[in-house]
Order: structure tokens, then C-alpha cells, then sequence
């Protein structure tokens, strides 16, 4: 959903409140971040999990929040969207039931040397 | 006069498997245990004789005895013993001709295609399908061969759907279906789709060897079905490869059913999908958006996602709220409707594209979603559907015809398309898809009846728009249909009057 996945506020890492000149700034600092290959820069946080963020990105984001219209969608995604998921631990997988193969199977086989 | 006994013995050894295929209750053990002393009885009987022939010096002639009259009541032995883990092909389809007085050259070629699963190499598959091609008309035993072969190359979601069309053809080779029904339990029982195998059981889908007898009561006794400890025992002590069905049937303890999982976020009331009321429409269509595509889609999952949108785009505090934002930051005239818009389109596309992946239904949900949802579903899978069918016609308007096992393969295709379709669009899309599969497929049916004289493929396809058309209520059709599928179709097996 790209409403989320790559949603101005989310990519520049801001509120759907903040200012035109807070926004300007923000992408500037992140822009500076990524030239100096900062690693905290490298990714954001959405819904979906995180992601990664490039200059293309942060320049896309910023002149999208610079189109009024454009800026009205990305508010109203941003604004309901829940809070950014992040990395879980994974639940131990249930013990398997016994699985037997029982009909003759073919074998990948090893190609014989020259 | 000496072969007397011996033709006795025979007699109720085949009679006595052939009960044991009719039977699924504490007979089949019975029978089971009748055709093995039998057997025992016919080898013992043929052995005297052939020492008797050797006391005399007639050893050509007890050699002669030997491979006529021990290796015949045998074949399931040697075939599943020897022949299939040495791969012998050609000795499995001259053996297997022994086993069976009907049309034995289908069990032979079956019988090579499970020895070729043993060691498959290129000059065994080709002969298998020289030898197949050979065969016309097209009859369950060639069907079943392709699939073997398909399952030898390691393609097993062919052969398990070749193996599954066999119930739609008339002509039936009870040993054929034998190997085919072994094959499906064994495969059921590798990707552990023990529900697949219990449901084959209750509907009784194959007749049973005794693997599969074994197999299907562990199935059953995991569904909950009242399968003794002891009768498993019975069954595993009857049944081939016990070493390897030990842990099967060491583990074979019904599964208790899963507790439903607790209803965080969703308070049902009957079908319908209800969202908790605290939860303003917006954050919960987002939210519910996100579980679908996140987890495994459902009819249920995709009814609810859809019903959120519907109530959100239709929010009317979000649309004051969008107004007042709209004129905050200068957006052009007609901006709100705009955004609902696309909106609505992205969603539309991202639920259509999770109900075609999980073949779900169109959700019945009145609004922006649910009614863009339901036309683009209908209209994608109609379209794909008639284009098939088209196709298909188009090859006879051609005279471009295939293999008789081609034919097979892309009707199955076909209809395994359109049954997709019209589970997933309901009533309505089937209503809308037949008059074109009937058109066509009555054509179809036309031709390789009587210009390729494919006469079960030919039934099949009449049996299928039959029920089709019943299902659709369309009377013109029903009454073609009936008088095509009512035709007796000749078999190798005889002819076979539905």
C-alpha cells in the first residue's frame, strides 16, 4: 500500500502537524544524514515495517508535501494510520506431525565430475 | 484335470480382491487374509508340481509352470518389492499383464510408470509414452500413466490433479485406480494433508490397497472417527513398509479441534462483520486493510476489510475534516472528492488483487469498494474465462487436433478455471459464464466424439455441462445435455451405459 509505504510524513519521519519550514528542515538534516552515510538515517518506520530511505526518496517526499493536494492525501493516510510496526520475536513453530513419503521420490542429483 | 485345484485356487483369489476393493469395514481384513492364504495356496500348489516336473527331468517344463503360475499371483509382491526400487520397467509391464485378464496391457503400463518412479531415467519415461500414445481412446489407465511419469519428474501438483480428474471418466480399470488412489494418499501423507485423506476415505474416492486401507484409517482416527486402536494395528500388520508407517501409527491420536482464536478486535453478530464501535471508521478500515494483506486472506477477512473502507469512505467527519484541511492549504476545487477517490481505487486494487490470489468471492458490501471490488472481479474473471473457451473452440474450427492426453489436460485446465471462477463469483458469475462453456464445450464434445471417436473424454465433458446446466437452470441446455450424456460409451472395460 503505498499510502503507508512510502507516505511523506513517514519517509521525512514527521507529523502530519508539522509545519511547512519543520518539514524543510527535516528533510535537509536527513538528506545531510544519508550523504554522510549515517545509519540511523538509512531507514524509517511505517505500519507496514521498516523501510529503507534514500535521497530520491526524501526529495520525493518533500516536493510531494510541497503540492497541497498531494500533501491532503498524505495527511489523511498518516493521520489514521496505527503506529509503526516493528521487528517482533518470532513464536516457536508447533511440532510437526510425522510426515513419511511412502511413493518412490525423485533425487536431485549431483552432476558427475568431467 | 491337475489344473483343476489350481484354476479353483485362482478363481477365489480373484474373487476375493475383488470383494476386498467393495469393502471398508472389518471384511476387507477378511478378505485380505482370504486372497493371501489363496495366493499362498496357488504358489504352494505350483511349486509341488514344478518339483515333481523337475523329479522327472522335465525342468524346461517346471521353469515353463514356474513363470505362468507362481509369478502371477505374486505380481503386487514383486512389483513393489523388486521391480520398483530396481526401476524395470519393461519387465514391470510385461508382469503386470499377468496380473489381470481385462484389458492387462493398462495395468502393465501403470505398473512401468510406478517401476520408472523407482529410477527414473529419460529411455524409460520415453517408452512408457510410446507406449501409451499407442493407446486409443483416451481411458482412465493413460491418465493415470502421465501422472505417474509427471510425478517422477518431481512435478507432483500435475500428477496430484491428473490422478484427481480420474473420478470424471467413465472407464475404470479397478487396478489402475488402485495404483492412482495409493499414490494420493501416499502424497496426502508427505505434505501432511491428512483432512484430503480422511474426506477421500468417508466418500470411499478409490479402492483401497492395503497401504492406503492403513493410511486412511490413521486419517480417519485423527478426524475423530471411532478407528479402533486394535483394527489400526490389524491394518498395519496387513499393510506394506511398516518400519516406515511405525511412527504414523504411533502418532495416528485424534486432534483436537483448535480453540477459536479471541475476538480482539471484531464483535460478529451472525455473518456479517461488525467492527468494535470505539474505533473511529478511518483507523479501523487502515487497520483491518493491513491484517488481510499481512496474513492469510479469507472470505471473511476480505468481507470486513471491505465493509471498513465502505463505512470510511463514507465518514462523514472525515470529509468535513478533508474540507476544512482542503481550504487550510489551498488545495483546488474538488479536491476532497478527489482523494476519496483515489483512495478508494487503491484500496479497490489491492483487495482485488489478494481476492484473486486467494480466489475469494466478491464481498457483498454496497459502496465505493465493495461495488468496484465486485464489477472488476466479475468482469477480470469472465473475460479470462471466455478467452479459454474460445481458444479451445478455435482448435476445432482448426482441425488442429492433439494427443488424446492433451486434450484431457487442457479440458482439465479449462474447467478447473471455471469452477475457480465461479466459486470465487458465486451464482451470479456462473449464470453469466455458462451459456459460452456450454456453447463451446457441447461442440467440443460433438467433434471428439464423433470425428475422433474420444469417446469417455467426449462423455465427461457432456456429464459436466449436464450438471452445469442443472446447476444454472437452463432448460434447452439440460435437455441436449441429458440425450449427450446418456449415450452409452464403449470402453475397453466394456461398455458403460450412465
Amino acid at each position: 500500500m503505498t499510502g503507508l509505504a512510502e507516505n511523506p510524513f513517514f519517509v521525512l519521519g514527521a507529523t502530519p502537524a508539522a509545519s511547512r519550514l519543520e518539514l524543510e528542515r527535516e528533510a535537509q538534516k536527513l538528506l545531510g544524514m544519508l550523504e554522510l552515510g549515517f545509519a540511523a538515517a538509512k531507514t524509517y518506520e511505517t505500519p507496514l515495517g521498516p523501510r529503507e530511505r534514500t535521497a530520491e526518496l526524501v526529495r520525493a517526499a518533500i516536493a510531494a508535501l510541497r503540492d497541497p493536494y498531494q500533501r491532503l492525501v498524505a495527511e489523511l493516510w498518516a493521520r489514521h494510520a496505527p503506529p509503526p510496526r516493528a521487528a517482533g520475536l518470532e513464536p516457536e513453530p508447533e511440532p510437526a506431525s510425522p510426515r513419511v513419503s511412502l511413493w518412490p521420490k525423485p533425487e536431485a542429483r549431483s552432476p558427475k565430475p568431467l | 484335470m491337475y489344473a483343476l485345484p489350481y484354476l479353483l485356487f485362482l478363481r477365489l483369489h480373484r474373487a476375493a480382491i475383488d470383494a476386498r476393493r467393495r469393502d471398508r469395514t472389518w471384511r476387507y481384513l477378511a478378505w485380505s487374509a482370504v486372497a493371501g492364504v489363496m495366493a499362498a495356496a496357488l504358489v504352494a500348489f505350483t511349486l509341488v508340481m514344478t518339483a515333481a516336473l523337475f523329479a522327472i527331468g522335465w525342468w524346461p517344463l517346471a521353469l515353463v509352470l514356474v513363470a505362468w503360475f507362481v509369478l502371477p499371483p505374486l505380481q503386487p509382491l514383486v512389483q513393489r518389492r523388486v521391480l520398483v526400487p530396481l526401476g524395470a520397467v519393461r519387465t514391470a509391464y510385461w508382469l503386470g499383464h499377468t496380473a489381470t485378464m481385462k484389458d492387462s496391457a493398462a495395468l502393465g503400463l501403470v505398473c512401468a510408470a510406478w517401476a520408472h518412479a523407482g529410477r527414473p531415467r529419460p529411455a524409460g519415461e520415453a517408452w512408457i509414452a510410446a507406449r501409451r500414445d499407442q493407446r486409443r481412446p483416451l481411458g482412465d489407465a493413460e491418465i493415470a500413466v502421465t501422472a505417474l511419469l509427471a510425478a517422477a519428474r518431481g512435478d507432483d501438483d500435475t500428477a496430484r490433479d491428473l490422478l484427481r480428474s480420474l473420478d470424471r471418466i467413465v472407464e475404470a480399470h479397478a487396478a489402475v485406480r488402485e495404483v492412482a488412489g495409493e499414490w494420493l494418499a501416499c502424497d496426502a501423507v508427505a505434505r501432511g494433508a491428512w483432512d484430503e485423506l480422511a474426506a477421500d476415505a468417508l466418500a470411499a474416492r478409490w479402492p483401497a490397497t492395503s497401504l492406503v486401507y492403513l493410511l486412511e484409517g490413521i486419517a480417519l482416527r485423527r478426524a475423530g472417527a471411532a478407528i479402533s486402536r486394535a483394527d489400526l494395528i490389524a491394518r498395519w500388520l496387513l499393510a506394506p513398509h511398516r518400519r516406515a508407517t511405525y511412527a504414523l501409527l504411533a502418532a495416528a491420536e485424534p486432534i483436537a479441534p483448535a480453540a477459536p482464536a479471541a475476538a480482539e478486535t471484531v464483535e460478529s453478530d451472525g455473518d456479517e462483520p461488525v467492527a468494535p464501535r470505539e474505533r473511529a471508521a478511518w483507523p479501523r478500515a487502515i487497520a483491518t486493510h493491513l491484517e488481510l494483506v499481512s496474513s492469510q486472506a479469507s472470505a471473511r477477512s476480505l468481507a470486513h476489510a471491505v465493509r471498513a473502507w465502505d463505512l470510511a469512505l463514507a465518514d462523514d467527519a472525515v470529509r468535513t475534516w478533508l474540507a476544512r484541511r482542503a481550504l487550510e492549504l489551498d488545495a483546488p476545487l474538488g479536491a476532497v472528492d478527489r482523494v476519496l477517490r483515489e483512495v478508494a481505487r487503491a484500496a479497490t486494487d489491492e483487495l482485488a488483487h489478494v481476492a484473486e490470489v486467494a480466489t475469494l468471492a466478491a464481498p457483498a458490501s454496497r459502496g465505493p469498494v465493495g461495488d468496484a471490488l465486485a464489477r472488476r472481479l466479475r468482469h477480470g474473471r469472465l473475460d479470462a474465462l471466455e478467452q479459454g473457451f474460445t481458444r479451445w473452440a478455435a482448435r476445432r474450427a482448426n482441425t488442429e487436433a492433439r494427443a488424446p492426453i492433451d486434450e484431457w489436460r487442457e479440458w482439465c485446465a479449462l474447467r478447473a478455471a471455471y469452477d475457480t471462477a465461479v466459486a470465487a463469483g458465486g451464482l451470479e458469475l456462473r449464470r453469466l459464464a455458462f451459456p459460452h462453456a456450454y456453447t463451446t464445450g457441447t461442440q467440443m464434445a460433438v467433434w471428439l466424439w464423433n470425428a475422433r471417436k474420444e469417446y469417455a473424454l467426449s462423455h465427461a465433458i457432456s456429464a459436466w455441462l449436464l450438471a452445469e446446466a442443472l446447476a444454472v437452470g437452463d432448460t434447452e441446455a439440460i435437455e441436449l445435455c441429458t440425450r449427450n450424456a446418456r449415450l452409452a460409451v464403449p470402453t475397453r472395460t466394456g461398455t458403460v451405459k450412465p
